[in-house]
């Protein structure tokens, strides 16, 4: 089995993954508690009224068959409309901010994986020497606290003491996120706070184990300096577990952000997400978690396909003579 | 001019450690002649990994060196980091143990290889290509060509070993060490590579620092032995003369260890070393081996010190054959009869057994195998791995099902998962695994450990009870009460295998599966296991399966031996008939391969090329053709070889011609 072949095997399963978990998510709201047709009538409905609009809306048909409307929908890319918002299509109201929340989170991302592994890597190589003990204690610390805390610390320093950043993250009416990218700093650092420590952890913790290896021994041994052995010979197998790592949190970065998002009213996914859940918006949450979820196998393949470009023995599975 | 390599003066290596320092290597001297090889030989702990480490300056940073290691008119202690990268790898290489993991796994082999000669030759991309290239085919490599584009884990580990080699030769050192570079490889694969060694030292003009633990493999590349203890060298002389006159207590109680031809466990048990390598404080002075000698007398503490005892010849000590002290090794020499031993009935029966694993790429590990192992009786099984013999003997305990055949213990029929087996006859079969260390809870006492089997199979309810056995069960094999709190983890690898022979022997089993026990030891530990299995079986009747792919532990151990080739029997017989003409030819290549001790003893040489075929494959002829040097013809490919019989007990599976045999036909009888 070639690896080409794994990664038509693994698009497969992804598939069968959403499948299964757009059902999942359908039933789950399913048994929310709350009515559609109540939700959009509010106060003023009779009892005829809402049967009415039930009627209209195929809310009376059995679950399969409304199952795959919405599903036949999706495929159609029509995710629906907004109750809350009366109407609005959720396509017009979701893109942009998911638009929003990738701009942060690929800011967050530029920041924190080269610094984590970076310091990572010199923790490693200088295990139990100065600059590790002070890089491993920020990481613990920066762990310790969670984003709202560092969140608020940055705010009061960056943007209260010394006013570089904004306080908030909104975007001005009639203006893109492009032409105000300094609001992103501060939620982008704000998750570099809980993403450096598990990461450069992670990254310490195999070079070392990397660096004790035979391989790394008989590569010093073959008269190789030092810095050459450590970029050459252990960096590729050092960075295995933390690209893990990285991978299984791209889907929380991407769709758990609701507490940065929240914090500094910037207007994402996770804001968004949070909107929808607070006033029981069904297809608004339902087409905001399945997007995670798409976000969540996509990266995780993407992992995958990393791990075995860096991993020879996955890539060549099976013609192991 | 001074032709000597390397010269070691008055070297100290010490650690600190917590509460004080260890000596690792202390006062060593040693010289190194041009195109010489010399081999270091000691139990693990004495330093010799040390002393090479010392000597590429590849040293924990908790370490303090004195004295001086003279490489031709360097002194490599006062080289700098950066001075020292130009003799790493260029003047002087080094070859280690375990060549899987000495190579990254996430590089190709040619690009390991090109780096050496980019660096220390300056050599262009192409150039270092043409190189590596070249070192491949020299060391008969195939298709080197295509090898330089793979990963090290596509390669067998004789291979593997071999890239190592060449990647060792590329700058064409002065110095190689090697570091028991074939303890992780099968005997015959071993055999081929030390010739190579062998070859290679005098093509290049190298000279050779050779590091093991087994004399015979020391034997056939080094010209000079030098014999460590806790550190230091407490003898040294050419091989023939050190084997026949060791002057040492030590150099003789190490050669007394090692099973080898004509010592078997009916007259005579193997010499053990009692105790273990301490680690010395710096302070500690006078004879390291004093503590484990049976020889020492009060004068030792003066007399110790290096001095000439013959030509080339030097020791520390000259008591090993001393005439003021009884010969402690004339104890050694026993009787255990086997007239115990029921020849009627076997205890165990496999019938044709097939075992295959996988679905869709099929890996045949058992192919047809049919055997008896006779009440009190040991069957040695030995074989290259992945001949299936392990998977015979899981499939015994249970640990597989058959996919074909029978399995009998007591004309019951077994063939089934240890699940479904009574607790009764998961309490007559145990197993004893290879690796104690890995095979015992590290996180369990002694007493957890050997209690559980108690209670589960034995049905003992009462703790007290249990102990009180426990305790009888340890003085058996020789651990003291005071070993029942012991974590297994804080025990030795003896004392370890010690538990889990215990643990075996606890439930008075009719039959124990023993999985390589003692190749995971020390060889002073290795005689001291093998001789409490020999005892065990004399006093309790057991049966043994035990599998091991050292000819000599088995020849030692077996009263019925079985030959095992890609999952299917070559040669079954009592031990002396299997050990005797005639053979079959993978027996006779396998014995061949086998390093002897005694460097006198010269033999017949047949090396296997090549490796194992694909155990995917269905074979129709022999499976061993391939490889065979007494191959006939085509037939051995195309059918099946007959099963030859010599007596009632000895058979072998072969085409060959041989006189006053009586030839059955081939068809279900093993192929």
């Amino acid at each position: 089995m070639n690896f080409t072949f794994m990664i038509i095997k693994r698009l497969g399963s992804l598939v069968v993954t959403l499948v299964v978990m757009s059902v999942v998510i359908f039933l789950l709201v399913e048994i929310m508690p709350g009515d559609v047709a109540e939700m959009i009538l509010g106060q003023s409905a009779t009892p005829e009224s809402l049967e009415a609009l039930r009627e209209e809306r195929g809310l009376n048909d059995p679950v399969f068959t409304r199952y795959l409307r919405w599903a036949g929908g999706l495929l159609q890319g029509d995710l629906g409309e907004s109750i809350y918002m009366r109407g609005v299509p959720i396509n017009t109201l979701l893109w942009r901010r998911v638009g929003h929340s990738m701009l942060l989170a690929l800011t967050a991302f530029i920041i924190f994986v080269p610094l984590s592994i970076f310091l990572g890597i010199v923790a490693g190589v200088k295990a139990k020497k100065t600059a590790d003990s002070i890089i491993s204690f920020l990481g613990l610390a920066t762990m310790a606290l969670p984003e709202f805390v560092s969140g608020v610390f940055l705010i009061s320093i960056f943007a209260v003491q010394l006013r570089i950043f904004p306080i908030i993250s909104v975007i001005p009416i009639g203006e893109s996120v492009f032409s105000n990218l300094d609001i992103l700093i501060l939620p982008a650092l704000s998750i570099t706070f809980v993403m450096f420590g598990y990461v450069s952890r992670m990254q310490r913790s195999s070079m070392i184990q990397v660096m004790n290896s035979d391989y790394i021994r008989a590569a010093m041994l073959k008269g190789m300096p030092r810095r050459y052995v450590i970029l050459r010979h252990a960096l590729k197998n050092a960075m295995l577990p933390t690209i893990t790592i990285i991978g299984m949190n791209m889907g929380w970065l991407f769709g758990g952000l609701i507490v940065v998002e929240t914090l500094f009213a910037y207007p994402g996914m996770g804001s968004l997400l949070m909107t929808a859940i607070r006033t029981r918006d069904v297809p608004l949450i339902e087409a905001c978690v399945l997007l995670i979820t798409v976000v969540f196998a996509v990266s995780t393949l993407i992992t995958d396909v990393m791990y075995g470009f860096l991993n020879p023995r996955i890539r060549f599975q099976g013609d192991v003579q | 001019m001074n032709s000597s390599i390397l010269t070691i003066e008055n070297l100290n290596v010490y650690f600190d450690v917590f509460g004080g320092s260890v000596s690792a290597v202390r006062g060593l001297n040693l010289t190194l002649d041009h195109n010489e090889s010399i081999g270091i030989i000691g139990e693990s702990g004495c330093g010799k990994s040390t002393l090479s480490y010392t000597i590429m300056r590849y040293l924990a940073p908790n370490s303090r060196v004195t004295g001086k290691v003279m490489f031709r008119e360097d002194n490599l202690l006062e080289k700098t980091e950066q001075e020292i990268l130009a003799f790493r790898g260029n003047r002087i290489a080094m070859v280690y143990q375990n060549p899987y993991s000495s190579l990254n796994p996430a590089l190709t082999i040619g690009f390991q290889l090109d780096e050496v000669t980019r660096f220390h030759q300056k050599a262009s991309k192409e150039k270092a290509r043409e190189k590596s290239i070249q070192a491949l085919t020299s060391l008969n490599m195939g298709d080197p060509e295509g090898l330089v584009k793979r990963y090290p884990h596509q390669i067998s580990g004789g291979m593997q070993q071999r890239v190592c080699i060449a990647m060792a030769l590329l700058c064409q050192p002065d110095l190689m060490i090697l570091d028991e570079p074939t303890t992780a490889l099968d005997v015959t694969t071993e055999a081929v590579i030390l010739d190579l060694i062998r070859d290679l030292k005098d093509k290049y003009a190298m000279s050779l620092m050779y590091i093991s633990h087994d004399i015979g493999v020391i034997n056939k590349v080094a010209d000079r032995i030098v014999v460590m203890y806790s550190g230091e060298i407490v003898e040294s002389g050419p091989n023939e003369e050190l084997f026949a006159h060791p002057h040492h207590p030590y150099t003789r109680a190490l050669i007394n260890c090692i099973p080898r031809e004509g010592l078997v466990k009916e007259n005579f048990r193997l010499n053990t070393i009692p105790g273990y390598v301490k680690q010395r404080g710096t302070d500690e002075g006078g004879c390291p081996f004093a503590e484990r000698c049976s020889m020492k007398v009060a004068g030792c503490i003066e007399r110790y010190g290096m001095r000439e005892v013959g030509e080339k010849h030097a020791a520390a000590c000259d008591r090993a054959y001393a005439a003021d002290v009884a010969d402690s090794f004339a104890k050694l020499k026993v009787s255990r009869s086997k007239q115990h031993a029921d020849h009627t009935k076997p205890i165990l029966e496999v019938q044709d057994l097939y075992k295959h694993f996988g679905k869709k790429r099929k890996i045949y590990a058992v192919n047809g195998v049919s055997v008896g192992v006779e009440r009190g009786t040991v069957l040695g099984i030995v074989g290259e791995s992945g001949c299936g013999k392990t998977t015979m003997g899981q499939t015994a305990v249970g640990l597989y099902t058959p996919s074909k055949g029978r399995i009998l213990f007591n004309d019951t029929d077994i063939s089934v998962s240890w699940k479904k087996r009574s607790p009764e006859m998961l309490k007559q079969i145990q197993f004893i695994f290879q690796n104690p260390g890995r095979s015992l809870n590290p996180s369990h006492t002694v007493e957890q450990i050997i209690s559980r089997p108690l209670k589960k199979l034995m049905g003992i309810s009462s703790r007290e009870e249990r102990k009180t056995r426990i305790i009888k069960m340890l003085e058996q094999v020789g651990l003291s009460e005071e070993y029942l709190s012991k974590k297994s983890s804080h025990l030795s690898g003896g004392e370890q295998q010690r538990v889990a022979i215990a643990r075996a022997f606890c439930l008075s089993p009719g039959l124990i599966i023993c999985d390589e026990p003692t190749s995971a030891l020390d060889v002073s530990v290795q005689s001291s296991v093998l001789n409490l299995l020999g005892d065990l079986q004399a006093e309790t009747l057991a049966a043994y399966v035990f599998i091991s792919h050292d000819l000599h532990v088995i020849n030692y151990i077996s009263d019925y031996i079985m030959v095992m080739y890609l999952g299917r029997v070559c040669e079954y017989g009592t031990r002396e008939e299997v050990m005797q003409p005639p053979f079959h030819p993978y027996t006779e290549a396998l014995l061949s391969s086998v390093p002897e001790i005694d460097p006198s003893q010269k033999k017949r040489k047949i090396r296997l090329g090549g490796q194992l075929p694909d155990p995917a494959k269905k074979i129709r002829g022999c499976p061993f053709a391939g490889r065979c040097h007494m191959q006939i013809g085509t037939i051995c490919e195309t059918q099946p070889p007959p099963l030859v019989k010599f007596s009632d007990t000895h058979s072998l599976s072969c085409h060959l011609d041989f006189p006053d045999a009586v030839r059955e036909p081939a068809g279900e009888a093993t192929g």
